[in-house]
């Protein structure tokens, strides 16, 4: 192994380390494991609507899909809870004086941090859908794969939260970091919403009606710009009942990805100008 | 706010330099931009003639830092191995090794207690242990003796006696004149970020005088 990658895996390895070990991990652990446990309750029940038994495999394909997305959104936050104070405490523990007055660069030391809090918060997420995958198979005795496979896409979404979080936190106070990052993902959410709603006749009729341009292009060019944390996790949720996505379902997914490594070149080039004590 | 200005001098290989001044002067700066802590916004620094701004020039450097602070869940031992891993040194050479430095630094029986219930002479001493993983040639040390009671003082010199005999260059920062005195053969000293003068501590000391009056003599004007 080069020296280079044995240096970032070494780092990788304290982070997720002194990470797991943190009271503020094991309580989020202890939140999901019973969000999951909590759950599972919903295969249990029988719904009705209007006096219909509603049909057990859609019921619990919309349920699979409803907690797929709750969980991915939950990692997302606990991605970000995770990267707030990891340079921080790497300061004020003197780790940081330690490794680079050692041949590490400041980009070893960066991709370290990164890809060691992108695994663990990448394998709480994954855990978390295993959980719910593995409830599925046993309480209906129905395998759904590609939920795991769509659990895997949605880690792109983690590692945007902690590379947006790190980066943030070299500016402005940690809490004021993870705040940021998460307006940036409910901001996502809701751009969705509005964009969705504004293709409704009922919402096409209004506008017209009040003289607003159906063309909104400043609007459209920072709606498709702005990272599409939300799309990209329903782009994931797609694969788990096999639905074929098309271009347009893909486009968040990619967005993203350009999302993370400018933010990682943001991130990178800020993080040479700190001063290390 | 210019803190280190038209400050040049070399450490040549072997030698045993301290670099003193009073508070503020501009010393743990300087320290800071020769392992490229703090970049200089003019100048260069080098190690073995890399530059500073290369980690390669760090490969054989030892720093202790001044108030040497450890993660407080990690162990003075877990501590010393993550520095050898870190230097990529093998497991069984980094356990062989973090076991004589604990030995060297007056540790053992202690080494696997939280740092957290360390005091500052004890932490003191694993940051300089940690400064000896991998043998550096080089050893950088930023007010070594801070925090430490007189047994340890003299612990301290004793080991960095030794390794000025073992020719490791030794580049020390510290207020400590008497114990500079005793390791050191060479010194700078230097004053609101300026370079006043650089020699043999032998040829610095007139007879009669101390350390401490040349540095007085010089800061003072």
């Amino acid at each position: 192994m080069s020296k280079s990658r044995a240096a970032v895996l070494n780092i990788a390895k304290y982070t997720m380390a002194d990470v797991a070990r943190q009271k503020s991990f094991l309580v989020i652990l202890a939140v999901s494991v019973l969000f999951v446990f909590l759950a599972r309750g919903c295969y249990h029940g029988n719904y009705m609507v209007n006096g219909r038994e509603l049909e057990a495999a859609a019921v619990v394909g919309m349920v699979s899909k409803m907690t797929f997305q709750v969980i991915a959104a939950l990692a997302m936050m606990v991605a970000a809870l995770l990267s707030m104070r990891v340079f921080k405490r790497d300061r004020d523990e003197g780790m940081q004086a330690c490794i680079f007055s050692k041949p590490i660069t400041r980009r070893q030391y960066l991709f370290g941090k990164v890809f060691g809090l992108w695994l663990l918060s990448s394998f709480l997420m994954f855990a978390l859908h295993a959980a719910v995958f593995v409830t599925v198979l046993l309480e209906l005795h129905a395998a759904v794969p590609s939920y795991l496979g769509a659990s895997l896409l949605c880690t792109v979404n983690l590692l945007f939260a902690v590379i947006s979080v790190c980066f943030f936190s070299l500016m402005m106070p940690d809490v004021a970091a993870f705040l940021l990052s998460m307006g940036i993902g409910v901001t996502s959410f809701l751009m969705d919403g509005v964009f969705a709603i504004s293709y409704s006749p009922m919402a096409r009729a209004m506008m017209k009606g009040w003289g607003i341009p159906e063309e909104l292009t400043g609007w459209k060019i920072v709606y498709y710009l702005w990272p599409k944390i939300f799309g990209s996790q329903r782009f994931a949720a797609m694969f788990i009942h096999g639905e074929r996505p098309g271009c347009d379902e893909m486009y968040p997914f990619l967005n993203i990805v350009i999302w993370c490594v400018a933010a990682g070149a943001l991130l990178l080039w800020r993080f040479r100008k700190e001063e290390i004590s | 706010m210019v803190a280190v200005d038209h400050v040049s001098f070399s450490v040549q290989r072997g030698e045993s330099f301290a670099l003193l001044g009073p508070n503020g002067a501009g010393k743990t700066t300087i320290v800071k931009m020769l392992l490229d802590f703090t970049p200089p916004t003019a100048g260069t620094l080098t190690i073995n003639g890399i530059s500073s701004k290369q980690a390669a020039s760090r490969a054989s450097v030892g720093y202790l830092a001044e108030n040497c602070r450890i993660p407080p869940h990690l162990t003075g031992w877990r501590y010393l191995l993550r520095c050898a891993e870190l230097l990529n040194i093998r497991n069984d050479e980094a356990v062989e090794q973090c076991r004589r430095i604990v030995e060297k630094i007056g540790m053992q029986g202690r080494e696997h207690a939280e740092a957290s219930t360390y005091s500052k002479g004890m932490l003191q001493r694993f940051g300089l242990g940690a400064a000896l993983v991998g043998n550096p040639q080089l050893l950088i040390l930023d007010e070594p003796t801070a925090g430490l009671d007189p047994i340890g003082i003299r612990e301290i010199r004793q080991i960095l006696e030794e390794l000025k005999n073992q020719g490791t260059t030794i580049f020390l920062n510290s207020h400590w004149l008497s114990e500079v005195e005793k390791i050191c053969d060479h010194a700078a000293i230097i004053h609101r970020g300026r370079l006043l003068v650089k020699d043999k501590i032998s040829s610095l000391v007139r007879e009669g005088d101390t350390l401490e009056d040349v540095f007085i003599r010089y800061v003072k004007g």
